[in-house]
């Protein structure tokens, strides 16, 4: 085992993906198992409690939710970071509110996979353009007047330092490119971002809290 | 108009209109809704109908009628409307009628000469049933179902055990005995109304108790066959459309193989119609000068992947209707970002749009290889010229960033008007 490198299981139910990411990340993480079914996802992680899960959203019996929901009730420390083949963040939503810390699409190149997964490690969350358009979009000033009464400022509204932050994003800017765009640091982008996630995860708008119900019943 | 009938009675309080409630309903919900209608108790409500079914039967009569006339809380339609509206389900009834009617003839024939007073509406009672059950609704059909099979006796667990079906073959035919020598034994007793009313009971029993099983292992049957036959629709659907778009696409990528470029063009264009049709169902289809702003984006964003085979990475914030102003500002959106996918030699493109009650924003970002925006080459110049003017014939403002070996970036404003 490599110190210092994090420790990552792979979780999909495409071999093709799996073989694809493995060799893509040997050598530059410390890869610990790899799952293609979700029961034996949520005993493996369980058993090996790596650092970082790169999980597969669409799976049969379940999805990467079931899995997220098993093991972070019984092992909050683990990360996820999300895999999707669809770049729709609508699509990734319920994953990201139930815990994991961003989303990746999978024909994402080499060396952003393992950004992402080094970011998500730290303790970062990971967006990508779309996610941040999406949540500029489910926290719009104007959604905010309408429903005023329970609305708690804290979670369900972005600052304008954030709201800057997610544009850049959007428009395809890096963590170091908008740092030195607003000249603040890489450190002060992240904490930004993290505390957008922490609001997306935990926000009651309406947007987002119906989200998943509608989805569902598709 | 909605209107939002309350799950369960609030007394004091009557709501219109009638609908047959659903939460409080026990069998058909016909009580449960009067009590709502009314305000009052829905116990109250169920009383007074088992005292009217005794009195000639009139309770359950009533009951029925209700049920087939009123529609469902959150259902449009009556069962009754619904079924005067097909013509095979009405056949069904017919048919159950008639089958009803030469049962009637064999009692009678058996020397039972008259069932009393119960007779008609227990009778119409029992046609109304056949009817509630052909014509309900698939959400109500699954409440009945449900009711049946959580019936004591004849709902229980289909007995694949020898034991099971025996007791239940026992049980069947005592009570069906028990029910014929009621209705046989009438004439030496005199057809007092009470002892028909009790043969009929058993001796129906005694028939369901029999038949359960096998009837609703139909039941089962038909509904497996139904869904079984939308999936396979639904599957051919899919294979329709699969082999329409991915499949030909691969044939041409087979073809195709040596040409890297062709074969991720190809790739990308079959990528982006599939995610289409997997996510995004109902997009319209722009026109040439309509469509919303989102919808020309898209379409902006399919041309430009299409024709220089570079990545678009299209994101939109809010949307509005296109006007000549927003129209203006696309095509020149469109002009960055072609000159962007053929100058920069960036694999990837972004483009974000937001729409914002103050003004519509777009950005057109390469990380290509830029160059010194004072210092522009004189073929490049007319292209950035076209840009601007074109913003400044619609009231917008455009600024463009550019460093060498970080990339362009091209900022398109256009203030809404009040």
């Amino acid at each position: 085992m490599t110190m210092g490198q994090p420790r990552v299981f792979l979780v999909d139910d495409h071999e093709l993906i799996l073989s694809g990411i493995r060799s893509e990340l040997a050598g530059s993480v410390d890869l610990v198992g790899e799952a293609d079914d979700v029961d034996v996802a949520i005993e493996m992680i369980l058993e090996r409690a790596p650092d970082v899960v790169l999980l597969d959203v669409h799976m049969p019996g379940g999805g990467g939710l079931a899995v997220l929901n098993a093991v972070s009730d019984k092992c909050p420390t683990i990360r996820f970071l999300a895999l999707s083949v669809s770049d729709a963040a609508e699509d990734v939503i319920s994953v990201i509110r139930a815990g994991a810390r961003g989303y990746v699409t999978k024909n994402i190149s080499g060396p952003d996979l393992l950004d992402a997964i080094y970011r998500v490690a730290a303790g970062d969350a990971v967006f990508s353009p779309r996610l941040a358009g999406f949540v500029l979009d489910a926290f719009s000033l104007e959604g905010v007047n309408l429903e005023a009464v329970d609305v708690d400022p804290e979670l369900d509204q972005l600052t304008p330092r954030e709201r800057q932050v997610l544009r850049l994003i959007a428009r395809g800017y890096s963590y170091r490119d908008i740092a030195s765009e607003l000249t603040i640091s890489t450190k002060t982008v992240e904490s930004h971002v993290s505390s957008v996630l922490r609001k997306l995860q935990l926000s009651n708008r309406h947007q987002l809290s119906h989200w998943a119900s509608e989805r569902h019943l598709n | 108009m909605a209107l939002k009938t309350p799950p369960h009675a609030v007394i004091g309080t009557p709501y219109r209109p009638y609908r047959r409630g659903v939460e409080n309903a026990i069998v058909g919900g016909v009580c449960g809704g009067l009590a709502i209608r009314l305000g009052v108790n829905e116990r109250t409500v169920r009383i007074v109908f088992s005292l009217l079914a005794l009195v000639a039967g009139l309770g359950v009569l009533l009951y029925m009628v209700l049920w087939l006339t009123r529609p469902r809380s959150g259902e449009d339609e009556a069962i009754g409307h619904r079924l005067l509206g097909r013509r095979r389900e009405l056949h069904r009834v017919l048919i159950g009628l008639i089958a009803i009617v030469a049962f009637l003839f064999i009692l009678l024939s058996r020397g039972t000469p008259n069932l009393g007073v119960y007779t008609w509406p227990l009778l119409l009672s029992v046609i109304a049933a056949v009817g509630v059950w052909r014509g309900a609704s698939s959400d109500e059909r699954r409440h009945l179902e449900d009711l049946v099979k959580s019936a004591p006796v004849i709902g229980a667990p289909i007995a694949r055990t020898r034991r099971g079906l025996w007791l239940r073959v026992i049980l069947g035919v005592v009570l069906v005995f028990i029910g014929l020598r009621t209705l046989n034994h009438l004439r030496s007793f005199g057809s007092g109304t009470a002892t028909v009313f009790f043969g009929i009971v058993v001796l129906v029993a005694g028939v369901l108790v029999l038949l359960a099983p096998w009837w609703l292992a139909t039941l089962n049957d038909l509904s497996g066959e139904r869904r079984a036959r939308v999936r396979v629709e639904e599957r051919a659907n899919v294979a329709a459309h699969l082999h329409d778009s991915v499949l030909q696409t691969l044939t041409l990528i087979e073809r195709a193989a040596g040409d890297e470029t062709a074969v991720t063009r190809l790739a990308r264009n079959q990528e982006r119609e599939l995610r289409q049709w997997l996510f995004e169902p109902d997009r319209e289809v722009p026109s040439d000068e309509g469509g919303t702003f989102t919808s020309q984006l898209h379409a902006l964003e399919g041309e430009i992947e299409n024709d220089y085979g570079v990545k678009v990475e299209l994101v939109v914030v809010g949307d509005r209707e296109t006007d000549a102003d927003v129209l203006a500002l696309v095509a020149a959106g469109r002009e960055a970002a072609i000159n962007a996918a053929r100058w920069s030699d960036a694999t990837a493109i972004s483009i974000f749009a937001e729409v914002e009650p103050h003004a519509v924003t777009l950005f057109v970002r390469d990380r290509g290889k830029g160059f010194d925006v004072d210092a522009v080459p004189h073929d490049r110049q007319g292209i950035a010229l076209s840009i601007r003017q074109r913003m400044l014939r619609h009231g917008g403002t455009v600024s463009i960033k550019s460093s060498l070996e970080v990339g362009t970036e091209v900022q398109l404003t256009l203030p809404r008007k009040l």
